[in-house]
Order: C-alpha cells, then structure tokens, then sequence
C-alpha cells in the first residue's frame, strides 16, 4: 500500500489536514458572502445603481470606508476575502504537510503561493 | 425593478443551472451580464471568476471534509492552473473583446455538444457525493515515487505530465474566458490520468478557488472587476448554488439538460453576433 493510499484512507493526521483546510474554505466564503451582502444592502439603501459604474479598487480607501459604513468598504473587502481565501487554504495545507514533515508537498504549495504573490506584484506593477 | 435585484436574480438562476448540470456558474454568468445587461466581457469574465471562486469554496469545503477530493493531487495540479491563469490574466487585458467574444462563442457551442452527448448523471452534489474516491482504477506501476504519492484508495495515477500540460490549458481558459476549467481539467484527470469521475470532478472543485484566483487578483488591481455588479451577482449564485446542490435529486435531469443546450446555442449564436457587430 502506498503512502499516499495510506493517507487518503485512514492516517488521522491526514483527515485532520483535510477537515482544518476544509473549515477555512467554509468560514471564507461565508465571511465573504456576509460582507457582499451587508455591502449590497447599503447600496441598495443608499440608492446606488449597478450599472452606473463603480468605483477602481482603492486598498487605502477601504478603512475609511468601513468606518463611515460606505458600501464600496464591504465590498472591497468581501471581494478580498473572495480571492484571498483560496491562497489562505493553501498557506494551511503548507503548514499542515510541514508539521507533518513532507518536503515536497510544501514545496508545491510553497511555489503556489509564490506564483499568487507574484500575480499580485506583476498587476500592481502594470496598473503603477 | 431595480437592476440590483434583476442581477440577484439572474444570479440566482445562473447559480441553480449550473449546480443542476454540475457546470460552474461561469458559462452562464458571462452571457448574462454581457448579453444581458451589456457589460464588456473584461468585466463579466471578473465579475464571473469572483463568483466561481464562491461556490466552489464551499462546495470543495464540503468535497474535503466527506474525503471525495483528492488533497494532494489537486494542489500539484492547481499549481500549473495558477501559472496558466497567471499569464491568461496578463494577456486578456490585450486581446480584442471581440476575439475573446469569439472564443467565447467556441466555448458555449463546445459545451453544448458535451451535454448533448453525455449519457451518466450530472456530478453529485457534495451531500450525494460517496467518500473513499470513487470506483477502483486500473493498477498499474507508477512512473516516479512522487507521481505514486498523489494516488488515492483504488486507483494509480498515470501520465502526470499531460495532466500538467491540461492544468496549464485550464488555467489560460479560466482567465480569459471566466470560467472554472472544470470543462478541461475534470476529462484530463478522468480519461487521461486515470482518476475516478466522481474523485476529478470534487478535485477539479478544489482547485477551482486557485485556478480562479491567480487570475482574479490581476482582473482586481486592473480594475476588471464592478463590485457593484459582482455583489448582487455572487450573493445570486452562491444561493442559486445552495438550492440547486438540495434539490437535485427530485429534478429530472434529461428534459433540463435539453433546454440548457438550446439555451447555450442560443446564447452562442447571440454572442457570435455580437463579436461581428
């Protein structure tokens, strides 16, 4: 039997990875639905259309916008929770398989973090 | 009604559909807001990889937890979706809408001919889906020590390096196009590398949230995506995906199934029009 059938049928350590990553999917996209939400019922009591344009994404602006209960601030950050929580699971699955001593699987999600890092630095660059 | 809600709605609608037909939300979210509230399709195709990656979030949540995905599979494979996406992503701020229109013309009518000919059911909702990985493959030796390692309970993984060179086509159509890539990865693993259906069908959900986000971030930054209209449009789907993903099982599939691929060649020929217009 091979390691990996090993892991994906009985190994607790296994199953523990795979229900913490599942529960910061799970947590993630509720967070980020009752941010969208609360972000979309401002809108629709402030009286703001959706086709009328929105706003470019400013990260500077969000706290402000929080803090003044603007719409743009729940959306921004519940769109940041959206693309962020994928890139979160996979930071849990990398200290998940390194506690668990497996070189080459935090290698690759190591090298999957880096290739999102990198999306971040090159789009910022071309919109500088 | 205000547009906010029609946008919930068709949210809704794209969300139940796509759950039902175990397609993402992609291949309907982007005719509907081009097509249907005349958004350039830069902006549906963000708008569309915000909402794929919400529903597969939850839905993967659910596929890990019942121990149907396979963890590490999808996570060697997703690092060569995000390389795609990556570079789909930077080159679909360059290409000509109405190539990508086009393109996306091919999509719809390819889709169309795939549910028209398949024969089995739609891929289980996680409530339905069995855990342990499905239905044994054929064993055979494995090529590398690492290749061996990504197997599951009953089935080896065969030629790795295809399913990587699919990973990369499923990325670079993620991006440009907003959709999942479920329609390239979940036949890579099936047919080509030997994964059981049901397992490729929850890995390819798990990967989704990668492939789509590498992407994502770049359509973000660049202003590619209206939180306004992504708002409205994801909360839509991801609730139409909830309803859908409960009720599956008391639809009959077989008339749906006739009247979404109408539906997609309609909206294929609607899209080939626009890319001439």
């Amino acid at each position: 039997m091979t390691r990996a059938v090993v892991d994906a049928g009985a190994d607790p350590s296994g199953t523990r990875l795979e229900q913490s990553i599942a529960r910061v999917l799970t947590s993630g996209s509720y967070a980020a639905i009752a941010l969208l939400a609360v972000g979309f019922a401002l809108m629709l009591a402030s009286g703001i259309g959706p086709l009328a344009g929105g706003p470019r994404f400013d990260p500077a602006a969000i706290p402000g916008d929080l803090l003044a209960l603007r719409p743009t601030g729940f959306l921004w950050l519940g769109l940041i929770v959206v693309v962020a929580t994928p890139a979160s699971r996979v930071l849990a699955a990398l200290i998940g398989y390194a506690r668990r001593g497996e070189r080459r699987m935090v290698t690759v999600a190591a090298l999957i973090l880096l290739v999102i890092a990198l999306s971040v630095v090159v789009a910022t660059r071309l919109e500088g | 009604m205000p547009d906010g809600l029609l946008l919930l709605g068709g949210g809704i609608a794209a969300g139940v559909f796509g759950s039902l037909l175990g397609l993402g939300g992609g291949i309907l979210i982007v005719p509907l807001l081009t097509l249907g509230f005349g958004l350039p399709l830069i902006k549906a195709v963000g708008v569309s990889l915000v909402c794929v990656i919400m529903t597969s979030g939850a839905a993967a949540g659910v596929y890990l937890e019942r121990r149907v995905a396979n963890l590490r599979l999808g996570m060697t494979l997703e690092l060569f979706t995000a390389i795609g996406a990556l570079v789909g992503g930077l080159i679909a701020f360059l290409l000509p809408e109405h190539l990508l229109e086009l393109i996306f013309t091919g999509l719809l009518v390819y889709t169309a001919a795939t549910m028209a000919r398949r024969r089995e059911p739609a891929p289980p909702a996680p409530e339905d889906a069995p855990a342990g990985g499905g239905e044994p493959a054929a064993v055979e030796p494995a090529a590398s020590s690492f290749q061996e390692t990504l197997s599951g309970p009953g089935y080896r993984i065969h030629r790795l390096g295809w399913g990587l060179v699919g990973s990369v086509v499923a990325g670079l159509a993620s991006a440009l196009l907003g959709i999942g890539g479920g329609l390239v990865k979940v036949p890579t693993m099936h047919a080509i590398m030997g994964v059981p259906l049901r397992v490729a069908t929850a890995t390819s959900n798990l990967m989704i949230g990668i492939t789509a986000s590498a992407s994502a971030i770049i359509y973000l930054i660049r202003g590619g995506i209206d939180p306004f209209v992504a708002a409205p449009t994801a909360i839509g789907v991801f609730i139409g995906a909830s309803v859908g993903s409960r009720t599956a099982h008391r639809i009959r599939l077989g008339v749906l199934r006739g009247l979404f691929v109408a539906i997609l060649l309609y909206t294929a020929w609607q899209m080939l029009q626009r890319a001439f217009a």
